[in-house]
């Protein structure tokens, strides 16, 4: 199956090497140069992942990722040579999935998108947990609070699915990072804490003192099923 | 030099030792002239009013003696002032006495010899351990002269009290002295105290910290310059970490490209027969080392700069090592040994990732794969330990290899496969910066041993 990314990307020799490299590892590329362009195109056409550069001519990278944030089947990748810790930070806490910084091989992306496009398939049919007056339904894709939904993105509601169906073991960064993003194993947990925040802002009383999802130090994290 | 410099006070103390001997001498001096003065008048007045005593006790024995002399010694009894004054009428023949009982003889006889040749004296002495103004007053003409003498118990106790109280000014007023200089360096310094913490904030990375202004005129220039320095310094910090910035953004841009171009020619290689096909396998090739080579050069220049707290966190090595070791395809595993007490570290997980993954890539490279991998705990140190059974490194490369660009001897021994020169400089850069140390030693049994040390997190 043929996944439609859309690389906005304003240095064109890289747009156009890394474009070939993604059609050899089989996705439909559409390129495209600015912000605006992006924009533009994705009111008109369906993709499924788009790979953002942060640094854009006109409309800056973080503020088409903002834009993008409230689209709730689009997947966004930050693609960029910023590596510095507060970049990358700002970069996932406007919206991002994902990011993964350049020098960078079309491989490496590739299965990258494929993680974060893979559905997950669980044998439990139809399974509802609960943690306090917190319910989530993970096959039906719907978490609620007392009856309302959460709105959470795909990446949050992943994030609390699997913490969720540990049922209160806890769950390693690791077995995070590679279950949510397909990470085999890479060190960068900064992807996860800033998560792992947004995930808290939505469903704790209280972000700075958490009550559902519980850092365990060091290793990861679990949920308490009776806050 | 050292030497000196601690024999040396500071200048506060030396200020203050200065205002203390200045205040000690000068109090000295108003001390003395007030004894001086204020002793020589108490005297005086006690001498005189003991003379005047004296010459209306004499007329009154005089007049006695005229008429005729019976009463006299019920005379000399009521003349005499006090239990500690005594009185003595010297006639031909005859000593009368009266007061205290005294030795005539301890008085001193150039005393009396004047009495006795009819001139009024007076001398201050001291009899049976009592102070007294001694004085002689010829009664009649010739042969009768009266001595009389009076105690300066009362004087000497003042004088005592007052020679008490000037001591005791002048030394307080030397230790106001030190007091005063204490405070006046330390007011007088301050500027320079403040000088000296900006300057170690500005050392100490915070380029922001500025002298602030003041109106004192002394003081002005010396700020002004100060902070216009300071204002250039972090002008030049943050162009140099622009221009970082600049060339690690505008490297990695075109090597995007290149890396990505190798791949989809590496796909293809196929279809590029003969020497264009060569050519390509040499391209590609080179293009991932030289990828390997800028991605770790900018990584080492980026550890130059100042770390990110934000990215630390608890992490426990052990776990960590074990990661990284099932993600590698090396030929052999290595045998490991992790301390059953999981010992964590505060660190930044993608430079372990990294020291991890360069000491095993090493060992790899130069002594045919590593044979053992411990984390261990020794006195709130946690110890990685990393070793090969290779041709060991000999002691004058072990700091060596450490550096920049240092190549082992057996560098290029495994053709293509040559690192890029930075792996245990990062590897040094990265332990330094988590308060750690890594050196190189001999395994015993042969080999190397690459042994890293990073203090231990406290818990909690």
């Amino acid at each position: 199956m043929d996944y439609r990314v859309l690389l906005v990307e304003d240095d064109e020799r890289i747009r156009q090497a890394l474009g070939l490299a993604l059609g050899d590892e089989g996705f439909d590329v559409v390129e495209s140069a600015s912000g605006e362009e992006a924009l533009h195109r994705l009111d008109t056409d369906v993709f499924d992942v788009v790979l953002l550069d942060l640094t854009l001519p006109g409309l800056d990278g973080l503020v088409v990722c903002k834009a993008l944030r409230s689209r709730a089947d689009l997947r966004i990748i930050i693609v960029t040579a910023r590596t510095d810790t507060a970049d990358v930070i700002a970069g996932l806490e406007a919206g991002a999935d994902d990011y993964v910084t350049k020098p960078l091989v079309a491989s490496e992306l590739a299965a990258r998108i494929r993680a974060l496009l893979r559905r997950r398939r669980t044998d439990l049919q139809h399974a509802v947990y609960r943690m306090g007056d917190i319910e989530i339904r993970p096959d039906e894709g719907i978490a609620r609070r007392a009856g309302a939904d959460l709105r959470l993105t795909k990446t949050e509601f992943r994030l609390l699915a699997e913490l969720a169906t540990a049922e209160g073991r806890i769950v390693t960064r690791e077995q995070l990072l590679r279950r949510v993003w397909g990470y085999d194993y890479y060190g960068d947990t900064r992807l996860l804490d800033v998560h792992i925040r947004r995930l808290r802002c939505k469903i704790e009383r209280d972000p700075d003192a958490p009550e559902v999802v519980i850092t365990v130090r060091g290793t990861g994290y679990r949920v308490d099923r009776s806050p | 030099m050292t030497d000196r410099r601690r024999l040396q006070l500071s200048l506060r103390w030396r200020l203050a030792a200065a205002f203390g001997l200045g205040s000690f001498l000068l109090s000295s001096v108003l001390a003395i002239a007030t004894w001086n003065l204020s002793s020589g008048y108490l005297l005086r007045q006690r001498e005189q009013s003991a003379v005047r005593q004296a010459e209306v006790n004499a007329r009154v024995i005089d007049e006695e003696m005229r008429r005729g002399g019976e009463g006299l010694d019920k005379l000399l009894t009521g003349l005499t002032t006090g239990p500690d004054s005594t009185i003595l009428l010297y006639r031909p023949g005859e000593l009368r006495s009266s007061g205290r009982q005294i030795d005539p003889s301890v008085l001193p006889p150039r005393l009396l010899e004047l009495a006795r040749d009819g001139i009024p004296a007076r001398q201050r002495l001291v009899v049976d351990g009592i102070p007294v103004v001694a004085v002689t007053l010829p009664v009649t003409a010739g042969d009768v002269y009266y001595v009389e003498l009076s105690p300066t118990l009362q004087l000497d106790r003042t004088f005592r009290f007052l020679s008490a109280v000037l001591i005791a000014g002048t030394v307080v007023s030397g230790l106001l002295g030190v007091a005063l200089g204490a405070w006046a360096g330390r007011r007088a310094l301050r500027p320079l105290t403040e000088l000296t913490a900006v300057a170690h904030r500005i050392a100490g990375g915070d380029l922001r910290s500025r002298l602030p202004e003041r109106a004192d005129p002394d003081l002005a220039p010396l700020a002004r310059t100060f902070n216009a320095t300071a204002d250039q310094l972090e002008q030049r910090a943050l162009r140099d970490a622009r221009f970082a910035s600049d060339v690690s953004h505008e490297l990695r841009s075109p090597l995007t490209t290149m890396m990505n171009a190798a791949a989809v020619l590496r796909r293809r290689r196929e279809e590029i027969p003969g020497t264009a096909g060569r050519a390509t396998d040499l391209l590609t090739s080179e293009v991932d080392r030289f990828a390997r080579m800028v991605v770790d050069l900018l990584e080492i220049s980026r550890s130059d700069q100042q770390v990110d707290d934000r990215s630390l966190e608890p992490v426990d090595l052990g776990g960590l090592v074990r990661h990284v070791l099932a993600t590698r395809s090396d030929a052999a595993a290595p045998e490991v040994e992790v301390d059953p007490c999981a010992p964590l570290v505060i660190a930044d997980r993608r430079r372990l990732d990294r020291v991890v993954n360069n000491l095993l890539d090493n060992a790899e490279r130069h002594a045919g794969g590593p044979v053992r991998v411990a984390v261990l705990r020794s006195d709130h140190q946690v110890r990685l330990e990393i070793d090969d059974r290779g041709p060991g490194v000999p002691a004058e490369l072990r700091e060596q290899i450490f550096e920049r660009f240092a190549r082992g001897t057996q560098a290029g021994s495994r053709g293509t496969d040559s690192g890029s020169g930075l792996g245990l400089a990062l590897v040094a850069e990265h332990v330094r910066r988590h308060g750690g140390r890594a050196w190189v030693q001999d395994r015993p049994g042969g080999g190397a041993r690459f042994v890293v040390e990073i203090p231990e997190a406290t818990t909690r």
